[in-house]
């Protein structure tokens, strides 16, 4: 019995993850052509629905009955599993993601997390970087130039910034003494991680930037150079495969910044929910994208390689060096 | 030295991103400020000045008759070469165009024709909206452009108005009095 209801439970967060990041990319996308319209003084969707609330919905329907084409010298198998590997792994990811300590429900301690991980950093790192074959698969299937390029660019992105990246958070796991999500929140109880880590938050957001592949660092799908960049010959079903990923990753990264750096869903002053204040700082993060998104032009190609060999490497190397000597 | 304070001034900006934080700061300005854009054709539709050149039209005297007296004037001075008149002559002696056509798929609305016109029987009003599904159904005749409203008193600004499909599709104006959003689209 005790065990049924273990794994009903399991299950049941399992299944509500899955359906709030399938549908998380509605309103997202409603929001980033809001803003978008509203920073170009335009006033974006207006016309399906409040405030062109239903756009997604009428754009989802109009994607699922548009022809699924595939072209004809493409490499039919790995075209198709690609956008299945896009989307994967970051649902997979947000099963070691946890949204606040448990909360009581009828008597029984339900914990806002699918699993707590020892290893979770660890394994988030590990398990996003699996993403990278799905953009890569999907530009090399397709035997288009632009895709290819958009592949190949995704390529040299992720090796330089996941550099970073991983080097970035071992600042935050040397102050936890920890790799669990979990126990990095509860750390930063009385300081959040951002005083002590400036540095270390900067290389991680700038790098979650290129993860995600959000302007300035979108290289990979460039619509000004490369038309839509690896997901070029994409349609229907399979690209919003590709659209999902990338708001997830997006969702994703916000999460992490917010968990590692920004005392996760410990308040400040105001006494708020938990789970608000967890809520508030991640819109805060998805807001800050669209707005850099909508501010910033496209980093060159060579500069993007600079910045995260010469600029973010030796930083991230650094901030570890000094906390190392500072905090341990 | 003051180029050099100037200069190392710039590099301690750049170090600490003074330059994103201005882009930032402006983008954010421009979230909160004011769309530019008007929503045609389902909640606003923009009134032209007088002066705009829009939809040719044929004037009339005061009996009622056509006022052109088929001179070819216009179809002469056209840059494009769309004006057709086939003139005849009533019983009077009177000369009137017989056939005019305006072919408004080629017309650029340069106005000359309004220009030429010795007997004020041509002008460019202000309706806009004539698309068309071939470009033959834009060869306006003499009929037509008799029947085309003339130039308005009043203009330049947006005035409510919806859209309507039931039978052709049409944007109607809902009150004569507009607003001016022009004045504050830009930012200070
Ligand atoms: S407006 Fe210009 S182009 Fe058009 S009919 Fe008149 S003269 Fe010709
Ligand atoms: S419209 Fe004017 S210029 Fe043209 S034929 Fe008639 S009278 Fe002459």
């Amino acid at each position: 019995m005790e065990l049924a209801l273990a794994l009903g439970l399991i299950a049941f967060k399992v299944a509500l993850l899955i359906a709030a990041l399938l549908l998380l990319p509605l309103p997202l996308t409603w929001l980033e052509r809001k803003i978008a319209g509203r920073i170009q003084q335009r006033m974006g969707p207006m016309r399906v629905g409040w405030h062109g609330l239903l756009q997604p919905l009428a754009d989802g329907i109009k994607l699922l009955t548009k022809e699924d084409h595939i072209p004809a010298e493409a490499d039919r198998f790995l075209f198709k599993l690609a956008p299945i590997l896009a989307l994967a792994p970051p649902f997979v990811v947000f099963a070691a993601v946890p949204f606040g300590e448990s909360i009581s429900v009828m008597g029984t301690e339900i914990s806002l997390y699918v699993a707590n991980l020892n290893v979770a950093l660890l394994f988030i790192l590990a398990v996003i970087g699996i993403e990278v074959y799905g953009v890569v698969f999907g530009g090399w299937a397709a035997n288009s130039k632009y895709a290819l390029l958009g592949s190949l660019r995704t390529c040299a992105q992720m090796i330089s910034y996941e550099i970073p990246m991983g080097f970035a958070v071992i600042g935050v796991v040397m102050l936890a003494q920890s790799m669990s999500l979990v126990d990095i929140v509860r750390a930063q109880a009385d300081m959040w991680n951002i005083v002590y880590q400036p540095v270390g938050f900067f290389v991680f957001f700038v790098a979650g930037l290129a993860e995600a592949q959000r302007i300035p660092f979108d290289l990979a799908e460039a619509e000004g150079d490369l038309g839509a960049g690896f997901h070029t010959e994409y349609s229907g079903i399979r690209f919003i495969f590709f659209m999902v990923s990338e708001y997830v990753i997006m969702v994703l990264v916000s999460v992490l910044a917010v968990i590692l750096f920004f005392g996760g869903w410990n308040g400040v002053l105001i006494p708020l929910p938990p789970l608000l204040w967890f809520f508030m700082k991640v819109a805060f993060f998805i807001y800050l994208f669209m707005w850099f998104r909508f501010t910033f032009p496209r980093y060159r190609y060579d500069q993007l390689m600079a910045i995260g060999w010469k600029v973010l490497l030796p930083l991230s190397l650094a901030n570890i060096i000094i906390t190392g000597i500072l905090f341990v | 030295m003051a180029r050099a304070l100037e200069k190392s001034g710039n590099w301690i900006g750049w170090a600490f991103f003074a330059d994103f934080g201005t882009a930032l700061s402006l983008t954010f300005g421009y979230m909160f400020s004011r769309p530019v854009t008007m929503q045609y054709p389902d909640k606003e539709k923009w009134l032209p000045y007088s002066r705009y050149r829009g939809h040719h039209f044929l004037t009339r005297d005061e009996k009622g008759e056509i006022k052109c007296v088929a001179c070819e004037l216009c179809a002469k001075i056209c840059p494009c070469d769309c004006i057709e008149v086939v003139p005849y002559e009533d019983a009077t002696g009177a000369r009137h165009p017989k056939v005019f056509e305006i072919d408004t798929a080629r017309c650029l609305f340069c106005g000359l024709c309004e220009d030429a016109c010795p007997a004020d029987a041509i002008a460019l009003g202000q309706q806009y909206e004539f698309s068309s599904y071939a470009s033959r159904d834009l060869v306006i005749g003499r009929d037509e452009l008799m029947r085309k409203p003339g130039k308005a008193e009043t203009g330049g600004g947006v005035v409510g108005a919806r859209l309507d499909t039931r039978d052709a599709v049409r944007v109607e104006t809902d009150e004569p009095a507009g607003y001016d959003w022009w004045r504050n689209i830009r930012r200070s």
